[in-house]
């Protein structure tokens, strides 16, 4: 006799192979690719450091943004005061602003965060948004599908949608991109920091501009002044660091930003157990045509 | 309706009743044509592994099917409210749990892993696991429509806030809607006790036969379906006894 098992065994142990397999398969499926994020923004990161002080509100980073992306001009509210356009959009990504704060009025510059802990790139599902090696989060235009979860789940609201028809949801996402296609040529580094007459804006390696930031914060603190880095620890660090004269909040930026956490229970916790439910489901399914296969004859069925 | 079977001398005779009205099944039919694709687009969103299909003029195409399949997927059951109003809210009503629902959710792995229905407590025009299919895919059919206007047309009007909780809540119902889906699609198409569901749902119609056994609460009224179960039980006992 040979040491193969019986034909009925055979059966049974390739089905249990199979099942085995298929439920691995679904774990394994489940696992959202790690997505490829520093858990800490590194020294050597590229980065912006933005100092109110010095800032005249000469708007020439905005002017420079706008240039060297060929983004149109904006149409805007002739009442605004100084602010114009009113804010970021899909077309500006760039934007000065008049803040009141504990020491009056300043201008203060918004653009992209370029978080650590991005939470666009959390949610995007076609990764066109992705963190650069250099640091900074890029945005490859061509994969965008243009869903627009990252402009809902960015704390500082920086993503716009560019909709081409709000009917077929066409649309693609736009933002400041650290001018990736500088950087990655080689020509140079953002637009707005190149251009900034006064160094208010300044971009270099992440670890040198904290220590200017840290030198920086101390010589105004020297002046009585309530100054502090914004973006050292801020959803694992941003790379778009400014010095702050008063709470994060008189900013409109927030203290602790959230969204990073919601959008990583969102895909991180109930996607796979959706994925585990979608498993059982078909493994129960799978079970029971196998097994209702042997013991429900047909012939028996009245 | 009479059968012959080739060389066979006896003659069945089926009598067909009523079951489902046209409109019903065509609803049935379209909702099935649209809630597939809206699961395979909605995934592919939702797999990671699905990503290359989710990106650029691909992710844009998917995106309008998804749209599409949604309006009519939608629209449907008002359609449905439109033209036979009373038998919608009949089947609403006999979705609603009762308490012999219990009893057949005891009983149904043995009916439905080795055919043994004795212990199925009788079933009114829809058994527990069918009112099940139905509740689920009812509350999902308003939450896909709940969360997924406002994700459509509401984007920069709606607070970002609310938003991320649409999201999640869409995809709850699509977990909950599609895993509803799988069990009902096996037993529709591949179950071999089912075949009746899918005769259904196809033709309208029911063999009385099998409403007798299965429907009982329907074929005879509630009162003489129970009347009939506990002379069944008590006949049983007695037999037991022996």
């Amino acid at each position: 006799m040979n040491n193969r098992p019986s034909p009925k065994l055979a059966i049974h142990r390739r089905e249990f192979l199979g099942l085995s397999a298929l439920g691995l398969g679904i774990s394994l499926v489940g696992a959202r690719a790690a997505a490829a994020a520093p858990s800490v923004a590194s020294p050597d990161n590229v980065a912006i450091l933005y100092d109110p002080v010095k800032c005249v509100g000469c708007k020439a980073c905005q002017m420079a943004c706008k240039r060297w992306n060929k983004l149109p001009n904006e149409s805007t509210d002739p009442l605004g005061i100084y602010e114009s356009p009113r804010d970021l959009s899909a077309i500006t990504w760039n934007i000065i602003k008049l803040r009141r704060t504990e020491v009056g009025w300043h201008f203060f510059n918004y653009q992209c965060m370029h978080c650590t802990d991005a939470a666009c790139v959390e949610v995007c599902p076609t990764r066109a948004l992705f963190h650069d090696p250099l640091g900074f989060v890029a945005l490859d235009r061509q994969k965008c599908n243009g869903c627009g979860y990252c402009t809902q789940f960015c704390p500082y609201g920086v993503p716009h949608l560019q909709v081409a028809n709000l009917l077929t949801g066409e649309a693609k996402s736009a933002k400041c991109t650290f001018c990736q296609d500088r950087l990655w040529s080689g020509i140079g580094g953002p637009s707005c920091a190149e251009v900034c007459p006064v160094g208010a804006l300044v971009w270099g390696k992440r670890g040198d501009l904290l220590d200017r930031a840290r030198a920086r914060v101390a010589e105004l603190q020297a002046q009585g002044l309530n100054a502090r880095i914004y973006g050292e620890n801020e959803a694992g660090g941003l790379r778009r660091l400014s010095i702050l004269l008063g709470e994060p909040e008189e900013y409109g930026l927030p203290s602790v930003p959230k969204t990073p956490a919601f959008a990583r229970a969102w895909q991180r916790i109930i996607q796979p157990l959706g994925n585990v439910a979608f498993g059982a489901a078909l493994l129960g399914i799978l079970g029971t045509f196998l097994f209702v296969r042997r013991k429900i004859r047909m012939e028996e069925v009245k | 309706m009479t059968v012959q079977l080739k060389g066979r001398p006896e003659v069945i005779q089926i009598q067909w009743i009523p079951k489902y009205t046209t409109l019903e099944r065509a609803a049935h039919w379209i909702h099935t044509a649209t809630f597939v694709p809206l699961a395979i687009t909605g995934m592919i969103l939702y797999f990671p592994f699905l990503e290359p299909l989710a990106q650029g003029e691909a992710g844009l195409f998917i995106r309008l099917v998804h749209r599409v399949a949604a309006v009519i997927f939608g629209l449907l059951p008002i359609v449905y409210f439109i033209f036979e109003p009373r038998r919608l809210l009949m089947n609403i009503r006999e979705f609603l749990p009762n308490k012999e629902d219990l009893g057949w959710l005891k009983a149904a792995p043995a009916y439905y892993l080795l055919g043994r229905h004795e212990a199925m407590p009788p079933q009114g025009r829809f058994n527990a696991g069918e009112k099940m299919n139905g509740l689920v895919m009812i509350v999902a059919w308003a939450v896909f429509g709940i969360t997924g206007v406002p994700m459509w047309f509401g984007k920069g009007v709606i607070p970002p806030e609310i938003f991320r909780w649409l999201v999640v809540f869409h995809d709850l119902a699509m977990i909950v809607s599609v895993c509803m889906f799988l069990v009902h699609l096996y037993l529709a198409v591949a179950h071999p006790l089912m075949w009746a569901g899918l005769v259904s749902m196809r033709f309208g119609v029911t063999s009385a036969e099998y409403a007798m056994v299965h429907h009982a609460k329907w074929y005879y009224g509630p009162k003489r379906a129970m009347e009939i179960w506990e002379a069944k039980k008590r006949e049983a006992a007695h037999k037991g006894g022996h």
